[in-house]
């Protein structure tokens, strides 16, 4: 009889004018998401590439390695493009002096605001916010439409039990419904080689889990409608009561619950933690000037390596501040990062009674552009600093980012013109970002989550209709 | 007659459930937008002059005029509360000093992204996305729905013309959607003006403006409900076709026209630009050393037959118009650098501008992102007010550097030290004279840009007269469809 339900609805909801408006709408959605997902995608990796090539050749320009300016540069992901995440609001450029604290600069949406206005149109979005608000539309007359249209009598004068019905409806409605999103979803994945994306295996796999956990999600506000019709007499209520529903799970919960939890926790303020920091930069300086004035270099030494002997001695310095200056912003950052990630905890605990919010962040840590992406670009950074300062130590016998310009002007004669850089001579900056397992690891109470809240609604839609009554 | 239509409607409508959930809905979400837009914009407050005064403690402690450095911040303007338009995405600060030029950075999402995962919701939002919502339930099936339930025949047996019904339709069901609207938004600004923020006449002038606007989007969208109402027989399917408008309308064709914009007009990114600008500075101070070394050159080529006497009184007699000419070369070099840093970042703000006029004209197909662009405008939240804050920044800079530099040159503090290297000598570093103490009261003070509310509304007309246009069209095009609408 589970079978016989199934296929009832099953067809029901295929032959119908909204399926089929529906499926229009959805697919258009879909496959729109990704092109521009993809084109994206594609417009950030030529503003990438070419910003690269710009540092490199403005360091192939160069003389000496001290007097590099490096920067590195977040690499865009096909994955980012289709779940932006915090993507588009961290900083991508990291200046790399080869020492001293790393701050990312020039986030996508300050630099072009036009984006931020309407933001992207990406799957984290369509699931979110559009799907979920068609689950409902299919699914809010499920059980009273039936009884309005006087089917449910019809079809329980059959040796049906309530569990085969609900069951069946529900199933009938997913398989349905989830088939139907597919194609278009998977038009889209065949798009991305064809535009001349390729994702590796871990991001097919990853892309993979991202379109179940929607799927899962979508699965959530089709068991809530279905619940809400199957505690109601009417579609026109329960139509009202899922649309309450969607606009506080979806709109309301997630972003009202962050800010008001994420503010109860006082935060130091990150201005005044960057005042306190450059004040004792400062003040080491003028501790270090003395010591300055009064260098003598060897005695009856070359101009050349008299001013070697002095930067070497001014590297020194530099070296010994910026430690004092690390170990300073270490204990102005423990507190700080502290506070943030209790913040941050409490904040996701608590909005984490919304199905959206457990799927935003389900989705955008499979993507790698969770909170936890500027965590991972920091320490990649970092770990490529310490490179780059081994490097230019080599190169010069002191680590570089004295922060100050050295200009050596002799009045010697004819000297030889230095010759330039080569800039692939330097360490090149690779960002890896998590591997699958560790994405997994981080996602996969989400997805429970998603599993759970299904298995909740579910049931609740279960519980409901076996007290619905048929008349 | 329309009086009594009219109250038919709203009456149908006030007693419905759709107005109780409407009513319930418009209360929550506005008020708990604006009780967290104002504790936003609290903070933002606080940060903004913990900021301040942290900015000119700094620069009171400096030790010398070559050591002075100041940092502007972006004032939060009690508007973002009601529009956040960009607030959040751009930039908040800004360090302002002689080398480097203005550059607005560290959003308040890049330095608190939990903020950006689950982004704030303001009224423009609720209005733009759920309240047009509203608006077609509660008319998707204002013609249809009266033909299905049989009452349309019955109301056409009274002597009523078909514009009478149709004109009080839109006013009926127009109350009907505003008024719960009223309630909330009401209590919400009356909690702004209890909490004692600072709002001032223009700013309620603003806030008037953009209600209106939002009353005028939402006209749109019951107009365009009672259209395809009577294009349609059955309200299942107005709905359906509702919908997908809506979808299309409000969720793809704005992201859809900034997205082919971008594509279609590729700008450089700030990063490329900063490499070049790089690039250029090393090779301007390349050429300035190679110029400096020139001089040294020529000047000790100059002494070369000279007795240490005679080159000790000649350099004493040269040392003022050498040290002239090396400052108006440094001099040169910073207004190089600054010039083509500027002209490098205007070419692609040139760029960005025609990209945005593209993106925007095909995003305006759509009445939401009419709506959208006018309350930005009109909050000054807009597109402009980056490029507004950076070139007020530029121009406080350049006044800022000025006096710097002339204070530097009163006082004899470079900030610097310099380096001589001798072959019979031997190395002398001399430091200026630092460790004074400096007098701010001189240093100009920062006035945020802001444009006047004549101005606001001038940029924001294209926008509502696009909105007038759509009622137009859609009110035009309910009254040929029903006209011809089968009431049987």
């Amino acid at each position: 009889m589970f079978t016989l339900i199934f296929l009832k609805e099953l067809r029901d909801i295929i032959q119908s004018s909204r399926f089929t408006i529906s499926f229009a709408a959805c697919s258009v959605l879909i496959i729109l998401g990704f092109l521009m997902g993809a084109q994206n995608y594609l417009g950030s990796l030529r503003q990438y590439e070419a910003a690269i090539e710009e540092n490199r050749n403005q360091i192939a320009a160069e003389t000496n390695w001290a007097q590099v300016d490096n920067s590195i540069m977040l690499p865009p992901r096909p994955l980012q493009a289709l779940v932006n995440g915090i993507s588009n609001d961290i900083g991508r450029t990291i200046p790399i002096s080869g020492r001293g604290e790393l701050r990312p600069q020039n986030t996508r949406f300050n630099d072009e605001p036009l984006f931020a206005i309407f933001r992207f149109m990406d799957l984290e979005f369509i699931f979110g916010i559009v799907l979920s608000l068609f689950a409902i539309i299919f699914a809010y007359d499920s059980v009273n439409g039936e009884k309005q249209n006087g089917t449910l009598k019809l079809c329980f004068s059959n040796a049906v039990s309530r569990a085969a019905f609900i069951g069946g409806k529900l199933a009938g409605s997913f398989v349905g419904l989830s088939i139907a999103l597919l194609i278009p979803i998977l038009i889209g994945c065949a798009l991305l080689p064809v535009l001349g994306i390729t994702l590796t295996q871990s991001e097919w796999i990853r892309l993979g889990l991202i379109i179940l956990s929607g799927l899962t999600y979508f699965g959530i506000f089709l068991a809530i409608a279905m619940g809400i019709s199957a505690s109601t007499a009417r579609p026109s209520t329960s139509f009202l009561l899922c649309l309450v529903v969607w606009i506080f799970s979806v709109l309301i919960i997630p972003r009202a619950s962050v800010l008001v939890s994420g503010r109860l926790i006082e935060v130091p303020n990150v201005d005044e933690i960057a005042s306190q920091k450059n004040q004792y930069r400062l003040q080491l300086f003028d501790e270090d000037r003395e010591k300055m004035a009064s260098f003598e270099g060897s005695e009856e030494t070359e101009p050349q390596d008299l001013m070697r002997e002095f930067s070497s001695f001014m590297g020194e310095l530099a070296e010994e501040r910026t430690k004092k200056v690390e170990l300073f912003s270490q204990r102005l950052n423990e507190d700080y990062l502290n506070k943030q990630t209790e913040q941050t905890k409490l904040a996701l605990r608590v909005s984490k009674i919304s199905p959206s919010t457990v799927f935003t962040l389900a989705s955008t840590e499979l993507a790698g552009t969770s909170l936890h992406l500027q965590n991972v670009y920091l320490e990649s950074a970092n770990s490529y600093q310490e490179q780059y300062g081994k490097f230019i130590a080599e190169k010069t016998g002191q680590n570089s980012g004295s922060g100050f310009r050295m200009i050596v002007v002799s009045s010697g004669d004819g000297e030889e013109e230095p010759e330039t850089l080569d800039p692939e001579e330097m360490p090149q900056f690779e960002f890896a970002g998590l591997t699958t397992e560790q994405v997994l690891e981080r996602s996969v109470i989400d997805i429970g989550l998603l599993v759970l809240f299904n298995i909740i609604f579910f049931g609740g839609a279960f519980y409901a209709f076996l007290r619905y009554d048929l008349r | 007659m329309y009086r009594l239509l009219i109250l038919k409607e709203l009456k149908n409508i006030l007693l419905s459930p759709k107005f109780s959930a409407t009513l319930a809905v418009c209360s929550i979400l506005i008020l708990t937008s604006m009780g967290i837009g104002i504790q936003e914009y609290n903070h933002a407050v606080s940060q903004y002059e913990a900021n301040q005064s942290l900015a000119r403690q700094n620069m009171e402690q400096a030790n010398g005029w070559g050591r002075v450095t100041q940092s502007l911040h972006r004032k939060p303007d009690i508007m973002q509360v009601f529009v956040a338009g960009l607030h959040y995405d751009v930039g908040r600060l800004s360090s302002i000093n002689r080398t480097r030029d203005v550059k607005l950075q560290r959003s308040p999402y890049s330095d608190e992204t939990l903020f950006a995962v689950f982004r704030f919701i303001d009224f423009t939002f609720i209005v733009q996305v759920v309240l047009s919502l509203f608006a077609i339930l509660f008319t998707y099936n204002a013609i249809n729905g009266e033909r299905e339930n049989g009452t349309l025949k019955l109301a056409f047996a009274n002597p009523v013309s078909r514009i009478e019904y149709l004109v009080s339709k839109c006013v009926g069901i127009w109350l009907g959607l505003v008024i719960p609207l009223c309630i909330p938004i009401l209590v919400g600004l009356l909690i702004i003006q209890l909490t004692g923020l600072p709002v001032s006449g223009e700013d309620w002038s603003r806030i008037l403006s953009f209600l209106g606007l939002s009353m005028l989007y939402l006209t749109f969208f019951v107009v365009l409900g009672i259209w395809i109402s009577s294009l349609t027989r059955k309200s299942s399917l107005s709905f359906l076709l509702l919908l997908v408008f809506w979808i299309a309308s409000v969720l793809i064709i704005p992201r859809l026209g900034v997205t082919a914009a971008g594509q279609v007009i590729p700008t450089e990114s700030i990063a490329q630009i900063e490499a070049k600008q790089a690039a250029f500075e090393k090779a301007r101070w390349q050429d300035y050393t190679r110029q400096l070394t020139e001089n040294m050159r020529e000047r000790a080529d100059n002494m070369t037959n000279m007795t240490e006497e005679e080159r000790a009184s000649y350099q004493e007699e040269k040392e003022w118009d050498w040290l002239e000419q090396d400052d108006a070369a440094r001099k040169q070099l910073q207004t190089d650098i600054t010039n083509n840093n500027r002209l490098l970042l205007e070419e692609t703000r040139n760029k960005q501008v025609i990209q945005q006029a593209l993106a925007f004209n095909l995003a305006r197909v759509s009445p939401a992102s009419s709506y959208r662009l006018a309350a930005m405008q009109l909050a000054t939240t807009d597109m402009g007010m980056k490029t507004r804050y950076e070139e007020a920044m530029r121009v406080y800079r350049d006044n800022f550097v000025e006096l710097v530099k002339r204070k530097q040159d009163e006082t004899g503090q470079t900030g610097g030290f310099k380096i001589n290297i001798d072959s019979n000598r031997g190395m002398k570093i001399d430091f200026d004279r630092n460790n004074q103490g400096i007098d701010i009261s001189e240093v100009p003070l920062f006035t945020e840009p802001k444009p006047t509310l004549k101005a606001s509304l001038v940029s924001a007309i294209p926008d509502f007269g696009l909105l007038g246009l759509f009622i137009l069209l859609a009110f035009g095009g309910s009254f040929f469809a029903f006209t011809r609408y089968d009431m049987r």
